[in-house]
């Protein structure tokens, strides 16, 4: 950069808003290179280290905070090797397995712990873990879920308005809601029974701002059914939300499609506020999980990676343009023609590689805090996901569906193989991914799967399973070398 | 997504005995988490919490709820408030046992400012309050908790929660807009309050002595312009004017007048005027303020005409909001599009 961006304007009226800001800006002015020392690649081997650190020697005790979150501190640790584009070795994969299974609860789903209570948040952690390490077969995990109880405990979290609650006598909020559809779309169990009300309760979730909130609340009549006002979203519109939200409801379409009358959402206001959530050159285009907060490095994966998922409903996308280009051409920046993405998918990546990374190792929220488990792999996704155009192909789709296997006696058969091929349709548009690459092909990472933040390789093979169907191959083209 | 990184233990980890140390525990046969199995990613435990958990495990499975339950499993979530199968369990118990809930509620004062962040503890409340059903203390608790943490997400919804679900006016309403007033006061580019104000105003039904709307939109918009007048480059206001315009389906080119002038640059001649229908930027105002460009653009968009919003999408893509680009020039494929057609 040649000159420094210029601070967020204050209009001469400070408040602790501004001033919170003024001071994160301040730190991260000193990430911005000069120019003249060579730009910070990502730093594959320090991250590994920070993350085999956690997997073998334990993890410190400051994380007894996260006693009841087992499941996602192993997922967070496991996925980041497979965005790192590294497997665990079999025996450390084993015990991976037998550590998962310990959470399993008797009655259905999985705990955040051993012999903690079932909850749909810490059940996709420990579902998706057993997609990246276990296998068909005795003591590989995937045939040793319950999913008839599974299913049940499902249904016993559902509430009158279509949401569910994230475990028993806990709170409604659609962070439980994805979990749920992502665990119930790869493992084949998703009925209407299932869902039907649940995408009008994620509609219902959407705030003036565009963006989604935690939840809503319902309102009855006296005789106790469910009215379509007032349905007051409970809190503002948050980055985190959002993606599940919208994840969610992209999860829904091929439910949708059967209803009569559909539930909306507004996209527009949903596309101009995940663009609002980006941060400007001060902040190196990291993105803001809500209106006037600060910067943080999970957000490129809860915000940044849901452009990825708008693709699906028609928004962005080279597949979903239909008119001719209008870029504003700047012949310094070599970006200009690369891509049609909505947002600034180059100063995201700069925000991972410049701020985001701890020098002793892992990712962070931002400087000067320290490296965690949870942004080690949000920052890692977010920046795969700006890396790389991962979309839903039609062609990909009918692909699919053509080699779908039916079993006649199957109730739903429709229902579980649009589910089946729409979430098996995402494919990566490998043209373009190499220019997309900040510093260059040493910094790429595996794409992850825009709804799973699983590989495409893994939401693959533990659906294939599940469906009993067999994938038709990717045509690949051969890797590049190194 | 709130809370993800780990936090260090609050000050000392409390000096108590371990259960396992106690007489009044002896009948219980504490059961550790991890049998037969050499867990990957394992956590390293202090020996309180270990001891402490390893008793929940075991009385969690002989199904025991009594009054020693309450203490096992505040000593947890004092270690650990996020631990939501011993407030899961404790809950139970306060049911069972048929504890006097008013007690309960007095821990959970101390216990939630100290853990503000943690879902569990402001779900906790909200079953309690389900029973007890006595809202009214909670405002002045809440109005508290947000003092130390402004924009706390469960403190807001919460409040947002106990407003819908009690939803009595004179007890939790009459005051609501006055203490949205007073945080906006505070922090004009707070966005939970502004997020607050439309949940009060507009997303919870119509409030007594706010059935005539039009009284109320107008209310409200001179209470944004005023605030945008002061800091205009404050996206929450905005966003609220947007809001607002879009829920009472009002055209927005019926505020073109207000907007304009925050999309030139600072005029240096101007004089201080009161205008409360179009109240001016102020003079310490950082203009051309980029929202005020992307309101006036849209407002040109709804007026069909194209190229005037063209020109001011290509303003942002180029000078005022270049992060933007991309979305900028959608936006300007979009209404070429929709012109054609």
């Amino acid at each position: 950069m040649s000159s420094l961006p210029t601070p967020s304007p204050t209009d001469s009226f400070p408040t602790l808003t501004s001033q919170t800001q003024a001071e994160t800006e301040a730190v991260l002015l000193k990430h911005i290179p000069d120019g003249v020392e060579p730009l910070p690649g990502l730093q594959k081997n320090a991250h590994m280290q920070f993350l085999i650190r956690n997997l073998v020697q334990g993890l410190p005790t400051r994380y007894i905070s996260q006693d009841a979150s087992q499941p996602w501190l192993m997922f967070w640790t496991i996925q980041a090797f497979s965005v790192l584009q590294v497997g665990l070795d079999p025996g450390n994969k084993q015990r991976a397995i037998d550590t998962i299974m310990a959470w399993q609860h008797p009655d259905g789903g999985f705990g955040g712990g051993p012999k903690q209570a079932a909850h749909l948040l810490p059940t996709y952690a420990a579902v998706c873990s057993l997609a990246i390490v276990g296998r068909p077969g005795p003591g590989g995990g995937w045939d040793q879920i319950d999913r008839e109880k599974l299913y049940k405990f499902f249904m016993s979290l559902k509430q009158k308005d279509g949401s569910f609650l994230v475990s028993h006598h806990a709170e409604v909020d659609v962070r439980g809601i994805y979990c749920l559809l992502v665990v119930a779309s790869l493992l084949d169990l998703i009925t209407p029974e299932l869902v039907v009300g649940t995408a009008e309760f994620i509609s219902s979730c959407q705030t003036y701002e565009g963006g989604f909130a935690s939840a809503s609340h319902p309102s009855y009549t006296l005789k106790g059914e469910l009215l379509s006002s007032p349905c007051p979203p409970l809190g503002e519109a948050h980055g985190g939300y959002t993606f599940c939200a919208l994840a969610s409801w992209v999860l829904l379409q091929p439910f949708i499609v059967d209803q009569p009358t559909k539930p909306t959402m507004n996209i527009k206001n949903l596309l101009r506020w995940l663009v609002q959530m980006q941060g400007t050159e001060i902040e190196l285009g990291g993105f803001k999980g809500r209106t006037n907060k600060l910067v943080d490095g999970c957000y490129s994966w809860w915000c940044g990676g849901a452009f990825a998922l708008l693709e699906a409903l028609g928004v962005g996308g080279i597949q979903n343009a239909d008119s001719e280009e209008v870029p504003i051409d700047d012949p310094d920046d070599p970006w200009d023609d690369i891509d049609d993405g909505l947002y600034n998918e180059k100063a995201l990546q700069e925000y991972i590689l410049y701020a985001g990374q701890h020098p002793a190792g892992g990712l962070r929220d931002k400087p000067p805090k320290n490296a965690d488990a949870y942004h080690t792999l949000y920052c890692l996704s977010g920046l795969s996901s700006a890396q790389h155009h991962v979309f839903p192909s039609t062609a990909r789709r009918q692909k699919v569906e053509s080699a779908w296997e039916a079993s006649p006696d199957t109730p739903n058969e429709a229902l579980r193989k649009r589910v089946f091929t729409s979430i098996l349709s995402w494919t990566e548009d490998e043209s373009t991914s190499p220019s997309r690459i900040v510093g260059g092909h040493t910094n790429r990472l595996n794409a992850t799967h825009p709804i799973t933040n699983l590989t495409m390789t893994h939401t693959e093979a533990i659906a294939a399973h599940f469906y009993k169907q067999t994938v038709p191959p990717r045509s690949r083209k051969v890797p590049l070398p190194g | 997504m709130s809370t993800p990184a780990p936090v260090p233990i609050q000050g000392e980890e409390p000096t108590i005995p371990l259960f396992a140390e106690r007489p009044e525990w002896a009948d219980v046969v504490p059961l550790e988490q991890y049998e037969g199995v050499n867990p990957l990613a394992p956590i390293m435990y202090t020996p309180v919490y270990k001891d402490a958990t390893n008793y929940f495990r075991g009385i969690v499975k002989i199904g025991e709820k009594s009054q020693r339950v309450l203490e096992l499993t505040e000593a947890i979530i004092r270690l650990n408030p996020a631990h939501y199968s011993a407030w899961q369990y404790r809950y139970e118990t306060l049911l069972a046992i048929d504890a006097p809930l008013d007690v309960e509620l007095k821990l959970m004062d101390e216990i939630a400012v100290k853990y503000l962040k943690t879902y569990q503890v402001w779900h906790h409340r909200r079953l309690l309050l389900t029973i007890t059903r006595k809202p009214a203390q909670e405002l002045d608790f809440i109005t508290r908790s947000l003092t130390a943490d402004t924009k706390n997400y469960h403190t807001w919804s919460y409040r947002q929660w106990l407003l819908a679900y009690f939803n009595d006016e004179d007890e939790l309403w009459t005051g609501e807009l006055d203490f949205v007033d007073a945080m906006l006061a505070q922090d004009v580019r707070n966005n939970s309050a502004w997020h607050h104000r439309f949940f009060v105003v507009w997303g919870c039904g119509v409030r007594e002595g706010e059935e005539d709307r039009e009284r109320v939109y107008k209310r409200e918009l001179t209470y944004v312009k005023q605030n945008i007048s002061l800091a205009p480059n404050n996206l929450s206001a905005w966003n609220y004017l947007r809001g607002i315009m879009e829920h009472t389906k009002t055209p927005y080119s019926t505020v073109k007048a207000f907007v304009r002038p925050y999309t030139l640059p600072i005029d240096p001649t101007s004089v201080d005027i009161v205008d409360l229908e179009n109240p001016p930027p102020t003079k310490g105002a950082n203009l051309p303020c980029p929202s005020a460009i992307e309101f006036l653009a849209d407002i040109y968009e709804q007026e069909k005409n194209t190229l005037e919003a063209i020109e001011l999408w290509t303003s942002l893509a180029s000078q005022h909001d270049v992060i933007r680009k991309k979305y900028w020039e959608h936006r300007i494929r979009d209404a070429l599009e929709a012109a054609r057609t």
